[in-house]
């Protein structure tokens, strides 16, 4: 079997005297498209940061590519909240997507290079935005801003690409484009896909998992009602709205 | 008025404004899209304390400012980093701990301090050389140190949580930025006043931002509108005879008023 990408072992975390994150453990495989789902405030973003090495746990250790340490993360592509994101920083499409390169310059001062140039253009080719390249960024759309943002990511050469809540903000026929999107860069990388909204997970991923606090795994790309009471504690109430039922086993739908 | 160019004070007081109009437009763009301008606030009143402090040991308080402000800075700035939250709180009390500072060390000054409102309010047709060339200095450190992290500088203030799984030293620019935050606003106190600082160093950024879409580009703007409100002020308050710093001011509120007011109407189109 091959090595994972990340591998998140025993992590605990404690905020302000709550534990957030309680004996999680993650292993997330080269070929995988992982799902993570979970309430709100039940620490999905926490476990994020942890990996990403903006938080470090209380207990525990994450590795990256069988490693650890700051080094690892740039084989990390970070596509971060989109209501977090700051669009009214003047800076150009170009730019933005030329700056995810920075952590694979070690020369100083950092320049970018020929191939740094090829790379980022790539990578606006790819996401089909390389027409938008000198826009502001505040100047897009919903849908070419999320490109921007993964195009970013991917000038990395990320080995595995982490989205956090990345169809939140966004309309129906854009979440379906990027799932369009992500469907075809798993051919090349690892996912993980963080949401509170599990009528939008889709039939591409292999893995779920539930976080609330403590982590419910299942080795299927099915939410079983007993992760979801585990993790959400009221399944009445998530099914009466509307869970799609493709991710249910067999025997919840005779129920 | 043209005869005043001949006068040694007169020019003095352009060049200062030019001086410091570049380190504003440079420094007050970060400033501005950061969004550090309650933490600039802070550093620029905390300057007090050095100025008090430079006339206690008898130094040039503007030396001592430059000494104090740096100091704030780093530790505002560390604290910022792990603190996390209330910064408000402590930027608030940093303000005022500078401010009583100094105002102690005024006192315990023998003697009386003369100049002292000048460093409150700024009067710009009073720079001696020496300033002039403390300012000529740091300018040049400034758009140095800006030049050869411009890169860097826009990823930690444009996304720091992105530039830090990209491992690049997250921290240790951020403290630096602060740092160039602090040589600023000492540049600033001779022309504008501590008081007053903080409207130079962010409304040329601000009324820059409206109409630029990349940082050098929007510092360029902001140098310009800059120089333009400097001079401005200092010609309006030499024929009125009013205060500098607080014609300088007024100049820069104006013009952002009106660049809000036009933008609005754009918009209604």
């Amino acid at each position: 079997m091959t090595a994972p990408v990340i591998e998140v072992e025993d992590v605990w975390v404690r905020l302000r005297g709550h534990t957030v994150l309680e004996e999680v453990n993650v292993a997330v495989y080269p070929d995988d498209f992982y799902a993570i789902i979970g309430p709100n405030g039940g620490g999905k973003t926490t476990l994020l940061k942890v990996i990403l090495g903006l938080l470090r746990p209380t207990r525990g250790t994450v590795r990256i590519l069988g490693e650890t340490g700051g080094a690892a993360r740039r084989k990390i592509g970070y596509v971060p909240q989109f209501r977090t994101f700051d669009f009214e920083y003047p800076i150009t499409v170009q730019e933005m997507v030329l700056s995810g390169r920075l952590g694979h310059i070690t020369r100083i001062p950092r320049r970018y290079d020929e191939e740094d140039h090829t790379r980022a253009q790539e990578a606006l080719e790819t996401m089909g935005i390389a027409g938008l390249a000198d826009r502001q960024i505040r100047n897009l759309s919903g849908g070419e801003q999320q490109r921007a943002i993964i195009a970013r990511a991917l000038v990395g050469d990320p080995k595995v690409l982490l989205l956090d809540e990345p169809t939140v903000y966004v309309d129906a026929p854009t979440a379906a484009q990027f799932y369009h999107i992500l469907d075809w860069l798993r051919r090349q990388m690892a996912i993980v896909l963080v949401t509170h909204d599990i009528g939008v997970i889709p039939e591409h991923v292999t893995r779920v998992a539930c976080l609330n606090r403590r982590l419910y795994t299942h080795d299927t790309n099915e939410i079983t009602p007993d992760m979801i009471e585990a993790a959400y504690h009221c399944p009445v109430d998530l099914i009466a709205h509307g869970i799609p039922h493709r991710v249910f086993s067999e025997h919840v739908e005779e129920e | 008025m043209f005869e005043v160019l001949g006068l040694e004070f007169f020019r003095n007081a352009l060049i200062a404004g030019v001086l410091a109009s570049i380190a504003c437009g440079i420094i007050g763009t970060y400033v501005v899209v950061r969004r550090m301008v309650s933490v600039s606030g802070g550093i620029s009143h905390a300057a007090f304390g050095g100025i008090g402090l430079g006339y206690f040991l008898g130094i040039d308080p503007l030396l001592g400012a430059a000494a104090f402000t740096v100091a704030t800075a780093l530790g505002m700035g560390a604290l910022q980093l792990r603190a996390r939250q209330q910064m408000d709180t402590i930027i608030g009390a940093v303000w005022a701990a500078g401010m009583a500072i100094g105002i102690l060390f005024v006192y315990l000054t023998p003697g009386f301090a003369p100049d002292l409102f000048s460093y409150l309010f700024g009067n710009i047709l009073l720079v001696p050389g020496g300033d002039i060339l403390l300012m000529g200095v740091l300018v040049v450190i400034i758009v140095a140190v800006v030049a050869l992290l411009y890169r860097e500088f826009q990823a930690v203030t444009f996304d720091p949580d992105y530039a830090t799984v990209m491992n690049l030293p997250v921290e240790r620019l951020s403290l630096l930025l602060l740092v160039l935050v602090a040589l600023t606003v000492v540049m600033l106190i001779r022309v504008v006043g501590i008081i007053l600082v903080i409207a130079l160093l962010t409304l040329p950024a601000a009324i820059s931002r409206l109409y630029t879409t990349r940082i050098w580009s929007m510092m360029l703007l902001a140098v310009a509108l800059g120089i333009a409100f400097t001079l401005t002020g200092i010609g309006l308050s030499y024929i009125a005879n009013v205060p500098s710093g607080a014609t300088i001011i007024l100049v820069s509120t104006l013009a952002y008023a009106g660049a809000l007011g036009v933008e609005r109407l754009r918009q209604d189109d």
